[in-house]
C-alpha cells in the first residue's frame, strides 16, 4: 500500500493532520538545510532547487515529484546500509514526535513519505522495479493515487482543471482496480510501474 | 460508578500545596502496569530511577482490595499474608479484565480467581464484585485501575515533591483500540494525563536503543544497525518485537502479542492438580474462594521452585476431606503447559517472518518478564534463536524503565550528554479493516504499518440500486470477523441509484502522530464531478459497553443489505 497525501487535490479539508497550510514563511531553517528531503516539493532536475520554490509548494505540490533516492539525500547506487542511516537521519527530523509542535502536520506528511521512500528502496525487488522506472524516465515517485471521493477541495474552484483531474483519477482507479491483485504487497506506484513494463 | 470518593483531589489541589517547588519541566513518569506485579520509574536528570513504596519495595503487587471503607490497593496495603489477597475483598488481574465483554473467552477463564466474575454471554460487561462483609460489592476493571492508580500517584507525588499529572503508560502488544480507551479512562479518573501508551517490548526496545547509544558513546559499539528480537512474558500477557536500532533510534519492525501468560500456566497447572476445579469453584461461596485461594497459592509456588528445581511437593488442604497432593516434576509441567510454549513458538515466529529477518539476522535476544524464569520457556526461545541472551537488563524492570525514557523524552527534556537523544518509529500491532466481501475483514491498514500512517482502499456496493452502506470498523488479526474487535460503525447515505458495482467507495483510514484513528469514507459515481454526499470523517472508537452486542444487532436488522465488497473482487466475479 502506498500513501498519497503529497497530492494536493484530493486533501480533505477537515484533515488537522493534512490539511493546507497557509503559505507562510517557513521559520524552521532545517527544512532548508535538508534540501533533498524536501526535493519532492520541487521540479524534477532540481533537487537542491530555490527555496522559494519550497515555500510556495507548501500549498502546491509539484505535479512531477523527484526520487525516493533525492527524498532520501542518497546516489542512485545508495546500497542499503546509507538507506537505512538515511532513513533513521530523516526520521529523527520529520517523526511527529520530534518535529517542532507548530509543524506537526507538515512533518507528519514529510515521514509518511520518506516511510514510504524507505520501505521501497529497502526492498530488493521493489526497488529493482522502481530503478527501472526511474531509468525509463518515469517519475512516479511517490503514488499519484487520488483519494478518491474525498477530493473535496474548495480550492480546486477551476471546474475544467477539477474534470481533467478527476477523469485521470477514475482511469488510474480502474487500472488499479484491475491491477490490484498483481502485486500482492506493492504500493500502487509500484504496481503502475510493473503493469507499464508489462504491457510496453 | 457513584461513588469515587477515591480520586486524590482536584488538580487545583494537589498544584496548590507545592507550587513550582521545580524548576525542571514536569517530566511525565513511567508506568509499568502489570498482571501480577506493578511500578513506577522516572528520569531523574542523569539516569532512570525507580520509586520505591514506603515499605521499599520497587515491585508491588497489582492489587486493590474492598475490605475496608476506603478501598486499598498494593501500592500503600500491607497484607499480612498472600491469603489475604485471595480472601474473595481483593480484585487483582484487572489489566487481563480491562475492556473485555462477556463473551470474551479470557473473561470466561478469570471465572476461577477468588472474586466473582460473572457472565451473560450477551456482549455486555461482566459483573466483577468483591466480596465485602459478606455482600459482593461490584466495581469495574477501570475502577479498580483507577484506584490502583491514585496510590501510585500519591507515592510517586510524595518522593519526587511535585504533583504529577503526565504519564507514560505500558500496554500488551494485544490491547485494541477500545481497550486502551478504558485504559485512558482509568487514568482519567485518577487524574493522570496520559502522554503515551506504549507497547511493552517497545519500551525494552527503547531501553536497548539508549544503551546502544550509550556503548557507542564510550567507543564499545560500532554504531551500525543492530536488530533485537525482545520476548516479554509476564504474568498476563506474551508479547514479541523486532526492532532495528541505530543512532538512538529504534524502529519497531513487527509486533506480535496475545492475552498469554503466567496467568495461564498457573491455571493449567491448578487444573492440572485438580480436574474438577471449574465445577467446584462454580458455586462461588466463601469456602471454595478461600480453599481455591490455597490452592493458588500453593501452586504458584510450586511453579516458581520448578524454576529451580526438579520436582516440587504439593499439598493442600481444600476440607471434607478432599485433599490434593502430589508431587509435580518439571516435565510432567511442561507437559501440562504445552499449548502455552507452543503459542509462545507461533508468536516469535509470526514476529520474525513479519519482520522479514532470519533468525541470523538477529544480534541480540532479549528477554523479559517474570516468565522469563521459567527454564522451560529459555530453552525454547534459545532453539529459535540459538544465542546467548543480552544481559544488559533486569527482566522485571525493562518495560518500566523504558516507559520512563519515554516519558523523559516526551516531555522534552534534554540531556546533556545525549542519554535522551532517543526516537521510537512504532507500528500497528493489530490491522484495521471494515467489514466486506461477505463476512470477512478487508484490512485498510494492515498490521505492523509504520505510524502515521494514511491509506485507503476502495469497495463498491453488492446490490443494484443500493443506497446505503454500512461502514463497520474492526481491529484485529483474525480471520473471522467475530473474533476481531468491534470499533464503531457508521453509515453512507445518498449514494445514487446505479447497478451494484459502480459507485466507488473509498474508505481512508488516517493514524496521526498522536494515535488516534480516523475513517473516512465517501461515495463518488462515474460521470460525477463531486462526490455524491458529503464525505464522512468518524473518530474511532465511538463504541463503548456491549459492542459484542452491537454487531450481532446489526446483522440481525440489516443482513447483507448494506454490504460492500472490495472492486478487486468485482473484477474477479
Amino acid at each position: 500500500m502506498c500513501c498519497k497525501c503529497n497530492s494536493s487535490v484530493i486533501i480533505p479539508r477537515t484533515d488537522p493532520c493534512f490539511s493546507f497550510l497557509p503559505t507562510r514563511p517557513d521559520p524552521h531553517p532545517n527544512i532548508i538545510s535538508f534540501p533533498a528531503s524536501v526535493s519532492f516539493r520541487v521540479r524534477p532536475g532540481g533537487p537542491h532547487g530555490p527555496v522559494k520554490s519550497i515555500l510556495n509548494d507548501t500549498v502546491q505540490f509539484s505535479s512531477e515529484p523527484a526520487s525516493f533516492y533525492d527524498l532520501l539525500g542518497i546516489p542512485e547506487t545508495g546500497n542499503l546500509l546509507e538507506i537505512k542511516q538515511a532513513y533513521k537521519q530523516l526520521a529523527r527530523k520529520y517523526h511527529p514526535d520530534v518535529s517542532p509542535p507548530d509543524q506537526v502536520e507538515e512533518y507528519t506528511k514529510r515521514f509518511i513519505q520518506v516511510q514510504e521512500a524507505y520501505e521501497t528502496l529497502s526492498d530488493p525487488r521493489r526497488r529493482a522495479l522502481y530503478d527501472r522506472d526511474l531509468a525509463k524516465g518515469i517519475h512516479l515517485a511517490f503514488s499519484a493515487r487520488r483519494r478518491i471521493g474525498l477530493e473535496f477541495d474548495e480550492q480546486m474552484e477551476d471546474k475544467s482543471e477539477w474534470k481533467s483531474r478527476w477523469e485521470s483519477q477514475l482511469s488510474h482507479l480502474k487500472k488499479r482496480s484491475m491491477y490490484k491483485d498483481s502485486g500482492d504487497n506493492m504500493s500502487w506506484g509500484a504496481r503502475m510501474r510493473k503493469q507499464r513494463n508489462e504491457t510496453s | 460508578m457513584a461513588e469515587q470518593a477515591y480520586t486524590v483531589a482536584s488538580d487545583g489541589e494537589t498544584t496548590g500545596e507545592e507550587k513550582s517547588s521545580s524548576p525542571f519541566p514536569e517530566i511525565a513518569i513511567g508506568i509499568d502496569i502489570g498482571t501480577s506485579q506493578c511500578s513506577v520509574a522516572v528520569w531523574s536528570g542523569s539516569e532512570v530511577e525507580l520509586l520505591r513504596n514506603t515499605r521499599n519495595q520497587k515491585l508491588m503487587k497489582s492489587y486493590v482490595t474492598f475490605k475496608d471503607e476506603v478501598p486499598a490497593g498494593g501500592v500503600s496495603n500491607q497484607l499480612a499474608h498472600d491469603y489475604d489477597m485471595l480472601s474473595g475483598a481483593a480484585i487483582f488481574n484487572m489489566k487481563r479484565l480491562i475492556g473485555r465483554v462477556d463473551t470474551d473467552p479470557i473473561v470466561h477463564a478469570s471465572k476461577s480467581l477468588p472474586f466473582l466474575v460473572q457472565t451473560l454471554d450477551i456482549g455486555v460487561r461482566p459483573f466483577i464484585a468483591a466480596l465485602v462483609k459478606n455482600m459482593w460489592r461490584s466495581t469495574t476493571p477501570e475502577e479498580v485501575l483507577a484506584i490502583f492508580l491514585v496510590e501510585l500517584r500519591v507515592m510517586a507525588e510524595m518522593q519526587l515533591k511535585r504533583p504529577i499529572r503526565n504519564v507514560v503508560l505500558t500496554i500488551p502488544v494485544s490491547f485494541s483500540r477500545f481497550q486502551l480507551t478504558r485504559i485512558e479512562r482509568a487514568c482519567a479518573m485518577a487524574g493522570l494525563h496520559v502522554l503515551r501508551l506504549m507497547p511493552e517490548p517497545t519500551a525494552v526496545a527503547l531501553l536497548y536503543a539508549q544503551q546502544q547509544q550509550q556503548n557507542v558513546h564510550e567507543n564499545m559499539g560500532s554504531g551500525s544497525e543492530k536488530i533485537a528480537l525482545i520476548f516479554n512474558m509476564g504474568a498476563g500477557f506474551c508479547d514479541v518485537a523486532v526492532t532495528a536500532t541505530a543512532g538512538g533510534v529504534s524502529q519497531i519492525r513487527s509486533l506480535a502479542g496475545s492475552t498469554l501468560g503466567g496467568e495461564d500456566i498457573l491455571q493449567n497447572t491448578m487444573r492440572h492438580l485438580l480436574p474438577n476445579m471449574d465445577s467446584y469453584i462454580s458455586r462461588h461461596g466463601i469456602d471454595e474462594i478461600q480453599k481455591m485461594g490455597l490452592l493458588r497459592v500453593a501452586t504458584q509456588d510450586a511453579i516458581h521452585k520448578l524454576s529451580t528445581q526438579p520436582s516440587v511437593e504439593i499439598d493442600v488442604d481444600l476440607g471434607n476431606e478432599r485433599k490434593v497432593y502430589k508431587v509435580l516434576n518439571r516435565k510432567e509441567f511442561e507437559e501440562v503447559n504445552q499449548n502455552v510454549f507452543e503459542k509462545c513458538v507461533s508468536l516469535i515466529n509470526q514476529c520474525l517472518h513479519d519482520a522479514k529477518i532470519e533468525v541470523d539476522d538477529v544480534n541480540d535476544v532479549i528477554l523479559v518478564g517474570g516468565c522469563s524464569n521459567i527454564p522451560n520457556i529459555r530453552n525454547m526461545v534459545m532453539d529459535i534463536c540459538k544465542k546467548e541472551f543480552y544481559s544488559g537488563m533486569n527482566p522485571l524492570e525493562a518495560a518500566v524503565r523504558g516507559a520512563a525514557l519515554e516519558g523523559a523524552v516526551a516531555s522534552g527534556v534534554n540531556d546533556p550528554f545525549g542519554n535522551l537523544d532517543l526516537l521510537t518509529i512504532q507500528t500497528t500491532a493489530l490491522s484495521i479493516g471494515i467489514r466486506a466481501d461477505g463476512n470477512s475483514i478487508v484490512p485498510v491498514i494492515p498490521k505492523n504499518t509504520t505510524m502515521p500512517a494514511r491509506k485507503d482502499v476502495i469497495f463498491t456496493t453488492v446490490h443494484n440500486n443500493q443506497s446505503e452502506a454500512l461502514i463497520i470498523v474492526y481491529e484485529g488479526n483474525e480471520k473471522a470477523v467475530e473474533k476481531n474487535h468491534l470499533l464503531g460503525y457508521f453509515k453512507i447515505t445518498g449514494i445514487p441509484p446505479a447497478p451494484k458495482g459502480v459507485p466507488e467507495i473509498n474508505v481512508c483510514m488516517d493514524i496521526d502522530a498522536s494515535n488516534a484513528l480516523r475513517v473516512f469514507a465517501g461515495v463518488i459515481m462515474p460521470g460525477e464531478q463531486s462526490p455524491s454526499a458529503p464525505f464522512m470523517e468518524v473518530r474511532m472508537p465511538t463504541v463503548d459497553d456491549g459492542h459484542g452486542w452491537c454487531a450481532e444487532a446489526l446483522n440481525r436488522t440489516y443482513g447483507s443489505t448494506l454490504d460492500l465488497v472490495t472492486v478487486q473482487k468485482k473484477v474477479q466475479h
